[in-house]
């Protein structure tokens, strides 16, 4: 059984880190994001053998389900996406490669060197680890604070994204149907010979 | 299914199989039967469709192949199979191939979790409602793939639109469904199932009452309107008609589906209507007992469970079989009026759909969401530590408390949804009117 | 609700009045529909006779059941039922205006079809499916107000009807076979003998239309049919009717015999030697030589005797002899009856042909009281190089002297007139070739028109 968890644990690993490699390899924006969403659902098959189901199944909803989806969006209402011309060896790769490099030791170095890496047994069937009933309470009662904040800035993220789209949009005319836009000529035409 | 197989294996044919070939042969047999089911169903529905919205146009339908057509699905079915596969010369060709399978496999997916039956299910997770859900966004992915790589600006546009009426409506669907989730305390489906036991009455909210599997959460005003709302929002799920707009064919051809033909059209055809199916069976499960009915827990009593390790697998069956008829005739009525609705309006267009659901649809499941915790703080007070002092006045006024909760939340959701309703009447009629009165003299008819 | 709609005017309908529970009206919807559904399982819009052995029509296709009728409904929201016609086994009774593809019309009674072949279908058709000859008296040569083929590309035909309505007979006419798919394009290539229908059956189909045209259609049949010798006009396949029709005219011609000359009996032989089932050997040189008899008798053209004096040891020869006895005969006079022989018997070789020739030429000769030299020398002495276009050349050249004759003998003077050019100047000139043969036989042929023209 072990083995077989671990074989499998190679398989998805692989899975997301291939995936994630063709994110960046792949010249097509739109493949791009496809792989992306293969790596989501690798990491959410990660979750699920970790017997994490309701992380699993949060991750698949939000990551695969809306987020990607979102940014499929995103790519086919910008332009040009499909012309593969837009991957260009920057000048300053080598900055780039540093940032990464940093960012990968902050995060990796010490959880690294942090691990006890003596494997123990598994915790006795008490419950799983993020069952939704432990996440629930931990946002609603430990947590509350920075869930409410959280949901503040999302709703000021929404409110500012209908802000933005509105303005662009009342400045376009209205469209009338036929009836509506002879009646608005007629009452031009009154109202100039009235004056 | 894994306690029938243990029973049969080791205490009737004492065979002494150890436990992983058990669940092994247990999850076997039931993916087998999902994936043979699945399909069935599928061919079925669509002939079912045909006939019911023929009725409804005062037609016959298919009749010629077979007794009263019955085998026209199989006949459509042969021709999908021998169609040329047809690819554009500018299509992604990966990403076409892949595109039906992406739609089709999560489908197959949510039938992992739903219970045919007592004790008649693949899996029961913890988190069963939200995984379906969960799975059922994935097909969004697929839907983008087929627009996009198809090259064609009709199958883009109706991705464009199934895809933002897939997310915008599944916001009512979860939060109609999480009122579900409140009133049973759980996510898993077949928990959810077993707590619509009782008479009228779930046994939940109140204990002792006779348990003949009618306690559905519908004849509560709470289970009403998120009915309501779930269903409207299935609707739009399943792109069914006065949300087509997707493939709407007088439109934009067939949508997404527009490049395809033979096997991967018949692929994508398969998902809308395991879909559809699949949104009926969590209506009724959610809201309509799914398999609860008259009769099921004394036969469930007997049977092999386990609660009743010694009971009699012959019971299962019966218990199974009459389960899967209830749930089963249940899931036809709603598509029956999945075909009904199809029948009676016309389509929307694409704001009337956004507004509809955004203004509409969603206040109301929010008012729903606080009704539905009036109910629970009224009628499980003692469960809330803070408001154990009230549990004094507890078990004798029971009844009483369910039928105060009743009245409240009946009030709360009607004045609701009037109000919504008065707030969404459209002022462009009366526009409308005034200007061809004034300018055109026109007839005007009432 | 009926809108009245008048041009520069906006309509607006209102929605009617709105209730004060906002859905309401979305469950009534419902509620219709529901009705519509619930009904239709057991009422039907319209009255559905069984399918029986009804009543044979004879050549219609739609005698597989009873046509229902439909139950108009003034207002159609008030109807509930199915509709639904279900094909095959159930039809619909169809308007006698509409129209699928063209036939033609013959008289049940007579045979007769109603065609004269005016052309007037063909020009006006406009996808040019229609095709048609003229049927022509075989004796005479002379166009005969009936068609001799008739043909319609079912498949490139659009059913305009413009056919049916601009002939002048009432002999084409829309029918309403609507099941007329095949496997195959030739077979929608539709003849005559597959156009034709009885009256009784377009009278059964359209009794109102044919109400109005019948007067005239059969005033025009009858005058036309007084226009048609012998079985020309009748529909092929009415074999029976055709043998009838034939028997007649033999009697008539008989019965003609003694008063009139004597070719009028010798017409009738060898036509009555083609119409019996099989002519054997025996009976075509009887038939050949009784009439070069009866030619010989008549006293009137001895000159192709010279070439029937040699005995007739062959079938070939026996034909031969029957074409130079019609020749003959017509050189005494006016019967329009002998058109079959020379059509069935064309001649095989060269030499027969030569012969042919000749003989033709001879005729022409009689028939022209002064022959001009210029034309007969040149077709004399040319003979034609080949078969197949001596053929050609004898055909002609006798179809033309035919119509010479037919001109002398309108001019009543030449029937006695004695022939002189002997054939014997045709032997001399050996083949030069078939275009040289062709010419000849296009400057006799004209020749002779001149001459019929002057006359």
């Amino acid at each position: 059984m072990e083995l077989l968890i671990q074989i499998i644990f190679v398989l998805i690993s692989t899975l997301i880190l291939g995936a994630a490699v063709m994110v960046v390899r792949t010249r097509n924006v739109i493949h791009s994001a496809l792989w992306l969403i293969a790596s989501f659902f690798g990491i959410g098959a990660l979750y699920l053998l970790l017997e994490a189901e309701f992380l699993a199944i949060a991750q698949v909803l939000i990551y695969v389900g809306a987020i990607s989806v979102l940014i499929l969006f995103a790519i086919m209402l910008t332009h040009n996406v499909t012309s593969g011309e837009g991957h260009k060896f920057y000048q300053r790769w080598w900055l780039a490669l540093l940032v990464s490099l940093m960012l990968f030791a902050v995060i990796l170095v010490p959880t690294l060197v942090g691990q006890d890496w003596t494997i123990t047994a598994r915790p006795s069937e008490e419950s799983a680890i993020a069952g939704a009933v432990e996440m629930g309470t931990a946002f609603m009662r430990e947590y509350l604070l920075p869930f409410e904040i959280a949901a503040v800035l999302l709703l000021v993220a929404l409110t500012g994204a209908i802000v933005i789209a509105y303005e662009e949009r009342a400045q376009r005319r209205r469209i009338l149907t036929l009836a509506q836009e002879l009646a608005l000529r007629k009452q031009q035409q009154q109202n100039h010979a009235e004056e | 299914m894994a306690d029938v197989i243990n029973h049969v294996l080791n205490t009737m044919l004492g065979l002494n199989a150890p436990e992983w070939l058990i669940i092994f042969i247990s999850n076997s047999i039931a993916v087998t039967l999902i994936f043979a089911i699945a399909p069935l169903q599928m061919l079925f529905m669509t002939y079912f469709e045909r006939r019911a919205i023929a009725r409804m146009q005062d037609r016959l339908g298919p009749n010629r192949v077979g007794p009263k057509g019955i085998f026209q699905p199989v006949a459509d079915g042969v021709k999908m199979f021998t169609k040329e596969d047809i690819v554009p010369t500018a299509a992604d060709k990966m990403v076409h191939l892949l595109a039906p399978c992406v739609v089709a496999a999560p489908v197959m997916f949510m039938f992992a979790v739903i219970p045919w039956g007592p004790g008649m299910y693949a899996v029961d997770l913890d988190t069963g409602l939200l995984f379906f859900f969960a799975i059922s966004s994935v097909s969004a992915v697929g839907l983008m793939m087929a627009g996009w790589a198809s090259y064609n600006k009709f199958a883009l546009l109706g991705a464009m639109r199934a895809v933002a009426q897939m997310v915008s409506y599944e916001v009512p669907a979860l939060i109609s469904i999480a009122v579900i989730v409140m009133l049973t305390n759980s996510m898993s489906i077949v928990s959810i199932i077993e707590a619509q036991s009782g008479l009228f009455i779930s046994q939940v909210d109140v204990a002792g009452i006779p348990d003949l599997g009618l306690g559905w959460f519908i004849f509560s005003p709470v289970g009403l309107l998120g009915f309501i709302c779930f269903f409207i929002a299935a609707l739009a799920e399943g792109e069914r008609t006065p949300f087509d707009i997707p493939e709407a064919d007088s439109e934009i051809v067939a949508g997404y589906m527009t490049e395809y033909s033979g096997m991967k059209f018949a692929l994508f055809f398969l998902a809308q209507y395991l879909l559809n199916f699949l949104l009926c069976a969590i209506t009724v499960i959610t809201f309509f007992g799914g398999w609860q009915g008259p009769g099921i827990s004394w036969l469930w009593s007997m049977a092999v469970s386990e609660a009743n390790p010694a009971g009699n697998p012959i019971f299962n069956v019966l218990a199974g079989i009459l389960g899967t008829f209830y749930f089963l005739a249940k899931t036809y009525f709603f598509f029956f009026v999945m075909i009904w609705i199809r029948g009676a309006f016309p389509r929307l267009r694409v704001d009337q759909l956004m507004g509809f659901g955004w203004k509409f649809v969603i206040p109301l499941t929010i008012v729903n969401i606080f009704s539905a915790s009036l109910w629970i703080g009224w009628i499980r007070w003692e469960l809330n530590p803070d408001l154990a002092f009230l549990s004094a006045l507890g078990e004798p006024y029971s009844f009483a408390r369910w039928g105060f909760a009743f009245v409240a939340t009946l009030v709360m959701n009607v004045a609701a949804y009037t109000l919504m309703t008065r707030i969404n009447r459209s002022p462009d009629e009366t526009i409308d009117e005034l200007v061809a009165d004034q300018v055109f003299g026109a007839v005007t008819l009432r | 609700m009926n809108i009245p709609i008048e041009r520069g005017k906006v309509v607006t309908v209102a929605r009617g009045q709105s209730t004060s529970v906002a859905g309401f009206s979305l469950s009534k919807g419902l509620g219709v529909v529901f009705r519509h559904w619930r009904r239709a399982w057991f009422e039907k819009q319209h009255q559905n006779v069984p399918a029986t052995a009804s009543e044979s029509a004879p050549n219609a296709g739609n005698d597989k059941s009873k046509p229902t009728a439909f139950v108009t409904l003034e207002d159609m929201s008030k109807s509930y039922g199915t509709f639904t016609v279900e094909y095959p086994e159930q039809r619909i009774k169809l308007p006698e205006a509409y129209r699928n593809m063209p036939v033609l019309l013959y008289d049940d009674e007579t045979g007769h079809e109603l065609c004269t072949s005016c052309f007037q279908c063909q020009r006006i058709c406009p996808p040019q499916v229609i095709h048609m000859t003229q049927a022509k008296d075989p004796a005479s040569g002379k166009p005969v107000p009936s068609v001799a083929e008739f043909i319609i590309e079912y498949d490139a035909c659009m059913s305009c009807g413009f056919c049916a309505e601009v002939c002048p007979f009432d002999a084409i006419k829309m029918d309403h076979e609507f099941e007329l798919s095949t496997h195959d394009h030739p077979s929608l290539t539709v003849y005559k003998r597959d156009l034709n229908r009885p009256v009784s059956y377009y009278e059964s189909i359209a009794p109102g239309f044919w109400a109005e045209a019948r007067e005239r259609a059969y005033k025009k049949l009858a005058t036309n049919m007084k226009r048609r010798p012998g079985a020309i006009g009748i529909a092929p396949h009415l074999t029976e009717k055709i043998t009838a029709a034939q028997a007649q005219a033999a009697q008539a011609a008989a019965a003609q015999a003694p008063a009139a000359k004597a070719p009028a009996k010798k017409a009738a032989a060898p036509r009555a030697a083609d119409t019996a089932a099989a002519p054997t050997d025996k009976e075509a040189k009887l038939a050949a030589i009784r009439a070069r008899n009866a030619a010989q008798k008549g006293g009137s053209a001895p000159a192709a005797g010279t070439a029937a004096d040699a005995p007739l040891p062959t079938d070939k020869e026996a034909k031969l002899a029957a074409i130079r006895a019609r020749n003959a005969a017509k050189k005494g006079g006016s019967t329009p009856a002998a058109e079959t022989s020379a059509e069935e018997s064309p001649p095989t070789d060269d030499k027969a042909a030569r012969l042919a020739a000749i003989r033709a030429r001879n005729a022409a000769k009689k028939g022209d009281a002064t022959p001009s030299e210029e034309s007969d020398q040149p077709a004399a002495e040319t003979p034609p190089a080949n078969d197949k276009a001596a053929r050609l050349a004898a055909i002609r050249a006798r179809n033309a002297a035919q119509k010479a004759t037919e001109a002398a003998e309108q001019a009543a003077d030449s029937a006695t007139s004695t022939p002189e050019a002997p054939a014997s100047s045709s032997e001399e000139g050996k083949p030069l070739d078939e275009k040289a043969a062709r010419l000849a036989e296009i400057r006799a042929r004209n020749a002779a028109r001149k001459k019929g023209d002057q006359e």
